[in-house]
């Protein structure tokens, strides 16, 4: 890489080294200016040493991780690193060792002088351990002193500091044209109307432009365009991954996310509900739909598969999402051992593992716990009416929380004891290629440790073919107590697996439950079990309306006019998890229980937060968090300028590249917490009314050379349309983009035969009428086999969390934007909007069809391209009739070659890049 | 006709007609020569052109680490995985146990995928012979490949970590059995770049009538730039999708509007200078060479008939054997990374079709004859000795009879094994007529000389010219690699 930022640390520290050397000053004689360890020290560190001294290998006995551990003897007893003597420094000994045997580091060439030279000051001066940059708070700061009007607003002045620094002048202003389209597609991801071009041309007030970001913000475009950022963070997709790869009902989530953006819901809410909707007080359907954030991790229905190694990786998952979304920091490395380069340590992997094990998903086929949202308006007042019921009719001081309960078992049927729970079975299995319970005629299974304290009710999910048989559940074993006994009929329901409910003598304490199965005469299974629910049964027994509410209540519970969509439920009581660090990352080998916890570098937990999830959302939103609002700025502002402030907008660790601006970072966050309290809204606003925002995005060969990557910031973004926006633009240009919003994901045209998947019959049945043509956001993402053209623009498969997509430029999207019917379809659909607009002329219509692409006048020397290409193309046609007829399905030659020349417009370099 | 008499034709047929799929050019001779031989049809002078073409290319062909001993690299993964007790691992004891209860020392503390309680043991559903000048053990099942046994070093003492196909498809392509890590053909383009311009340079072919347990992530980039993906090519419609012109435009009215294109987006990055642009420019150069290249490779029809004999091979159809034909079609043209994948060697037992004493036998008939064609074509076209064939499943077979749900199965089958199973290589600087590693009496598990998947990765690497432990990319924090921390060439199989 070229240009100022090529090396990851500033280079002009080093060349204070060289110029100290050039002096003849050397190692005994310290310098006036102290070292500093983040900006001196860690680097040298970071590059030399940290790999054989750091997290994973601890050399000899020697660490430079923490500070306690560098300072302390190593294996030989000496010590490395003797603050104030160099002298006495065991690691001044070794780099500057005469004999390369003996000489750190071990291979090649020994440190430089002046890395050697910064080292010893630096323990001189007493080894002054420091915190990485961005573990520290952010601290108020005020916007440089810059004198010039071209500033907008004080983001500019940082800018404008940096760029006076190398004596370079900020670009011109971008063209109107320019501009609307930019933000229009920033903001909104779609381009703007010819109507909205000319209202803005006309509009000559000074606040003009703000007019057009407002309007934007406000426009529901904008959440669509935001959720299908936050998609990619979050893996969603509509199926659950690995083999089977089967569909999951999960766009409630998605339709969630775009209110969430269009409603502006602040930061910190939009945190703590997708992490923890559900540990809130009496927590609402989308609060519950919220938590379906972290239900995107996949889930295994491969045969055979061992459902809590996949829970185990779900988990990991959650964790290793969290850390990256919110912290930017790569907490996968501490999976296995200490961070190798951060002072994570390796059972703060675990700690946060524990805020994420106490789940009741347990990576089976139904995906349970799912939420349930009727679909029929008398369904949802049934449940109104059950919770009515049971107010009334419970116990006065603890109605509300039973009617709570109650609607709870309706809507989420938690927790579920899962077939894959039952041991010692005998004459049956646990089924391998679902995990569900069949158990023979004489045969039984048990299910430890059941708490049925006040439960005097039980559920069973359950299909079976017989009429007959009997199962008894009996106490302590097999030939013991019985306590419930079970009938068995026919599953008649619309669902696959019925819910019938029987009685049972409530006990104390934990106890052991047989299943005894009874069914002489049959010599299958006597029926399938897919998970058992014990309960308090209904309240109000014998009182007028009794029968009728339970009815409700049993209707409610097997109807399939249901949305299901799986969410996060916490478990209580006895169905806690406990938290085992695994040794080197395997989850069979267990090590120390630990409690939740959060790394001590970072701010620490505050001790009124609970222990659990809702502690870990509130504490990474709370003002002392000194990552959270940098990496959410960041996070916008990549979005906006292509890059982010921190280039590794998933890395704000050691190992990351250090911010282009640190002081503008740290203003922005501030910003965002307290000018702007978490209002993503306000905060785009910010920064697409700066100035630097509002340049035009031509360069120089000079300013290519000097700032290929546009970190300065001298002149606007330019930066390839994601695979949505490419795909969203072409259908709103050729006037074919459906506006609906909302509801459950849509197959939009693709070829033939993609979905060929092992052990699925899952069918790629193309959408009708204008589902086909619904923005990308919409279209039904399969994780082994998503929507080939987005794939080819550098969407991910969303399999893990993505925080930054990488841009390609390869000859496979040529070949989408020439020859997908998608794209044909749109090149037509342009074609006839310039045929609408200019019906006469043919150089009219080739300046309308470029402007209603691109939104300004076409430039003489690309008309005349585009007239060369028409009149090759009219001529082709005249001679080849039929050959158009092929290509728009009419005998219109003008509209096939307009239909050409609107597929080359289409396929523009300027088209489908933001300038 | 035989393959002199072909080869010379086919050399007069490149010198007299438009020639897309030769590698066009190789820096600026190449360029130039791309000009003279009408390669590159929007050329307007050599200058812009190389201009266009930049350094900068990620598929630009780099050095490798040191001499590589292959230039390209087959790889012909069975999806399911095949038995390696009815094929290349003889196990005579095993017989004399068939139909006792599996001892308990072999069950305590491990985990099978269907296996439940205590199965069967399970003979080998074969006959074992010795073969070539080698006298290398190969069963009856494999006809043809037993021809070849001297070209082929087969690897007895496999093991891996992953007893779902899924996971273990991932570890034995990506290196880990979790998704999201490249896979070896886009580690191998991503190091050596592609040597033609107008093929992709990591291909992948599908047969079987399923993608992989794994899905696209068993070709997949991860976190290196997609550009490095496999691109798969299709039997059926496109061959790589969108190649074909839309109804109504022929190749003709497609160069025009292309040119149109570009040189609009010249003026464009005359105005506005990013570099980003001349890139594009030259990605639709390639995507227009792409639709006459993709589809000329892909259509075996002009292939002669000995040809199709040999390989077994039918024009039109989706097959193994079409795909083996292809592969080799493909190398010719010097496409670095072939990958075939193969599904339905997943004998448990279930039903027919995954019986060991029924549909796994129709599978071995299936792939005998095409994969043995295979190796024997690139010998006598010249190219086997440059060209590394892999062939391999995911995981091994049980030496213990399937017993799903503690039931007895309609037909013979054996579960996922990780302990032990059989890959063989031939060509690119791998030894022929060896066998390495040994398993016990049984087939239970390698007992000398053992190879994990990281090992054979390595190897493949080395014989690229790559070294694994150099071959990295930083990501989130750290280098990463195809072989994770771990990972030794096997060198005894080495030439």
């Amino acid at each position: 890489m070229l240009g100022i930022f090529s090396d990851k640390k500033y280079g002009i520290y080093l060349l204070s080294g060289i110029v100290l050397l050039f002096c003849g000053v050397y190692v005994l004689y310290p310098h006036e200016e102290p070292a500093d360890y983040n900006r001196d020290i860690k680097p040298i560190l970071n590059k030399n040493c940290i790999t054989c001294h750091g997290g994973v290998k601890k050399s000899g006995g020697f660490s430079m991780l923490f500070q306690e551990e560098a300072y302390s003897p190593n294996e030989s007893g000496k010590r490395a690193i003797v603050p104030g003597s160099p002298e006495e420094s065991e690691m001044i000994h070794r780099i500057t060792h005469p004999d390369p045997d003996e000489r750190m580091p071990p291979e090649g060439d020994p440190l430089p002088e002046e890395k050697i030279e910064l080292l010893t000051r630096w323990i001189e001066q007493g080894a002054n351990w420091g915190k990485h940059w961005a573990y520290q708070k952010p601290q108020p700061v005020t916007p440089p002193e810059v004198d010039s009007d071209w500033v907008e607003n004080d983001i500019d002045r940082f800018i404008l500091r940096k760029l006076e620094e190398r004596e370079l002048e900020p670009s011109s202003r971008a063209a109107k044209e320019t501009l609307l389209r930019r933000v229009t597609l920033d903001l909104t991801g779609l381009p703007p109307t010819q109507q909205e071009l000319e209202d803005f041309l006309a509009d000559n007030s000074p606040d003009a432009y703000e007019k057009v970001v407002d309007r934007l913000l406000d426009s529901p475009g904008y959440g669509e365009r935001w959720a299908a950022m936050w998609m990619d963070l979050a893996r969603y997709a509509d199926s659950k991954g690995y083999e089977k790869d089967g569909p999951r009902s999960i766009w409630q989530y998605r339709d969630w996310l775009i209110k969430a953006f269009n409603e502006d819901k602040p930061f910190g809410e939009f945190t703590i509900e997708q992490l923890a909707g559900d540990l809130l007080p009496d927590p609402t359907n989308q609060q519950l739909i919220a938590t379906a954030f972290h239900r995107n991790t996949m889930n295994n229905d491969e045969g055979g598969t061992n459902d809590e190694e996949f829970r185990v990786a779900a988990v990991i998952d959650r964790v290793n999402t969290t850390w990256n979304i919110w912290q930017g920091t790569t907490m996968e490395c501490v999976q296995c051992h200490a961070h190798p380069y951060d002072p994570i340590r390796h059972e703060d992997f675990f700690k946060s593992y524990a805020y994420f094990n106490n789940t009741a998903d347990e990576d089976v086929p139904s995906e349970a716990p799912n939420l349930k949202t009727f679909e029929r308006e008398e369904d949802q007042q049934s449940l109104e009416e059950i919770k009515k019921w049971v107010h009334q009719t419970a116990d006065s001081q603890e109605s509300t929380e039973k009617a709570r309960d109650f609607a709870n078992l309706v809507r989420l049927a938690e927790p579920k004891i899962h077939a894959h729970s039952f041991d010692q079975i005998e004459n049956g299995t646990i089924t391998s290629t679902n995990s569900y319970l069949a158990v023979e005629h004489g045969g039984h299974a048990r299910i430890k440790d059941v708490d049925l304290t006040g439960k005097d009710r039980m559920f069973i999910s359950y299909r079976t073919d017989e009429t007959s048989g009997v199962v008894e559940i009996r106490k302590g074993d097999p030939t013991g107590e019985m306590i419930g006994r079970w009938d068995i009929e026919d599953d008649a329901g619309p669902r696959s697996f019925d819910i019938t409910s029987i009685p049972i003598t409530p006990q104390e304490g934990l106890t052991d439950l047989y299943f005894v199965f009874k069914d002489p005469g049959n010599e299958g299974y006597v029926n399938t079990i897919e998970w058992v629910l014990f309960h308090q049964s209904l309240p109000g027994k014998g009182k007028p309306g009794y029968e009728e509410t339970r009815e409700k209540f049993y209707t409610l519970l097997n109807t399939d006019e249901v949305i299901e969509t799986p969410v996060m439920v916490e478990l209580q009581g006895n169905h806690e998890r406990t938290t085992r660090v695994f040794e080197r990352g395997n989850w069979l080998v267990h090590g120390d229980t630990v409690k939740p916890g959060v790394p001590d570098v970072l701010n620490p937990m505050p001790e009124e937060y609970p222990e659990n999830r809702l502690g870990l959302a509130r504490w990474l939103v709370s003002e002392d968090n000194p990552l959270t609002a940098r990496v959410t700025v960041n996070r916008l502002w990549a979005e906006l300028f292509g890059t982010g402030i921190v280039e590794t907008v998933s890395d704000f660790g050691s190992q990351g590249y250090l911010p282009s601006h640190p002081e503008l970072l740290d203003w922005l966050a501030l910003q965002f917490m307290s000018q702007h309290e978490w209002s993503i809204k306000k905060q785009l606003k910010q920064i697409v009314m700066s100035a630097t925002y509002r340049q035009a995005s031509n360069v120089t060969p000079d300013l290519r050379e000097l700032d290929p990557n546009n970190r300065l910031l001298a002149r606007g973004p330019r930066v390839r349309l994601t695979a949505e926006q490419v795909r969203d633009q072409a259908l709103a240009v050729a006037g074919l983009l459906s506006d609906k919003m909302y509801g459950p994901s849509v197959m939009p045209p693709q070829p033939d035969g993609l979905w060929q998947v092992v052990y699925s019959g899952l069918e790629w049945k193309t959408s009708e009428g204008e589902d086909k043509y619904r923005r990308a956001l919409y279209t039904y993402w399969r994780r082994t086999n998503p929507y080939p053209s987005m794939i080819a623009f550098d969407a991910p498969s969303r399999e893990v969390c993505v925080a930054q997509r990488v841009n390609t430029n390869t000859p496979l999207q040529a070949l989408v934007t020439l020859n997908d019917p998608v794209y044909v379809e749109a090149a037509r659909g342009l074609a006839e909007r310039i045929l609408e607009k200019a019906p006469k002329s043919t150089e009219q219509q080739l300046k309308t069809g470029y402007h209603l692409a691109m939104f300004q006048d076409i430039g003489t020397g690309k008309l005349e391209e585009l007239k060369n290409l028409y009149r090759d193309t009219k001529a082709h046609f005249e001679q080849n009739p039929q050959a158009a007829e092929e290509l728009t399905g009419k005998k219109d030659l003008e509209l096939a070659t307009l239909t050409i020349v609107s597929s080359a417009i289409m396929n523009l370099d300027e088209f489908i890049t933001k300038s | 006709m035989d393959i002199f008499e072909e080869l010379r034709h086919r050399k007069l047929e490149s010198q007299t007609r438009r020639h897309f799929l030769k590698k066009c050019s190789l820096g600026l001779g190449g360029l130039a020569f791309a000009a003279m031989t009408g390669c590159n049809p929007f050329s307007s002078s050599e200058g812009e052109n190389a201009q266009t073409m930049g350094s900068r290319h990620p598929l630009d062909p780099k050095p490798p680490h040191f001499a590589p001993k292959a230039k390209r690299i087959i790889y012909l993964h069975m999806a399911g995985a095949p038995s390696q007790l009815e094929l290349f691992d003889y196990k005579p004891e095993l017989q004399k146990l068939h139909g006792k209860d599996c001892p308990q020392s072999l069950l305590e503390g491990k985990e099978f995928a269907f296996i439940e309680g205590v199965p069967k043991m399970m003979g080998p559903q074969a006959n074992f012979e010795k073969r070539g000048e080698s006298g290398t053990m190969v069963s009856d099942l494999l006809p043809h490949f037993s021809t070849i046994v001297d070209d082929v070093a087969i690897i007895k003492s496999m093991h891996t970590d992953e007893f779902n196909h899924a996971p273990a498809q991932l570890l034995m392509q990506t290196g880990s059995p979790r998704l999201g890590r490249p896979s070896m053909g886009s580690w191998v383009t991503y190091g050596l770049g592609s040597e033609n311009e107008n093929l992709p340079g990591f291909m992948v072919l599908v047969s079987g009538g399923k993608t992989p347990s794994a899905g696209k992530s068993a070709w997949g980039s991860g976190f290196l730039p997609s550009v490095y993906q496999g691109v798969q090519c299709r039997s059926k419609g496109d061959p790589v999708l969108y190649v074909s012109n839309p109804d109504g435009i022929d190749r003709n009215l497609r160069k025009k509007a292309i040119k149109a294109i570009n040189e609009i987006n010249r003026k464009e990055h005359e105005q506005v200078g990013d570099p980003e642009i001349l890139t594009r420019i030259s990605q639709y150069e390639m995507a227009f060479r792409m639709q006459t290249s993709v589809p000329d490779v892909m259509d075996i029809s002009d292939e002669p008939d000995y040809i199709h004999e040999m390989y077994g091979t039918e024009p039109g159809k989706t097959s193994f054997a079409n795909n083996c034909l292809l592969a080799r079609r493909l190398v010719e043209k010097d496409v670095r990374f072939v990958q075939l994948f193969d599904w339905g060697w997943d004998s448990h037992g279930t039903n027919e079709e995954t019986g060991i004493d029924a549909g796994f036998r129709d599978k071995c008939r299936q792939v005998d004859q095409p994969m043995t064609a295979l190796i024997k074509d690139l010998k006598q076209r010249g190219l086997l000795e440059e060209t590394l064939v892999v062939w391999g499943g995911e995981f091994g077979r049980t030496p213990m009879q399937e017993n799903r749900d503690g039931q007895e199965m309609p037909f013979m089958g054996r579960d996922h094994h990780t302990e032990a199973f059989s890959v063989w290589m031939a060509g690119g600087g791998v030894k022929g007529g060896v066998t390495y590693g040994e398993t016990d009496e049984i087939g239970y598990a390698g007992i000398k000389d053992r190879v994990h998947i990281h090992d054979l990765q390595a190897t493949i690497l080395n014989q690229m010219g790559l070294n694994h432990e150099e071959l990295t990319y930083f990501h989130q924090g750290r280098d990463f690699r195809l072989t994770d921390v771990h990972g030794h060439v096997v060198k005894d199989i080495l030439a």
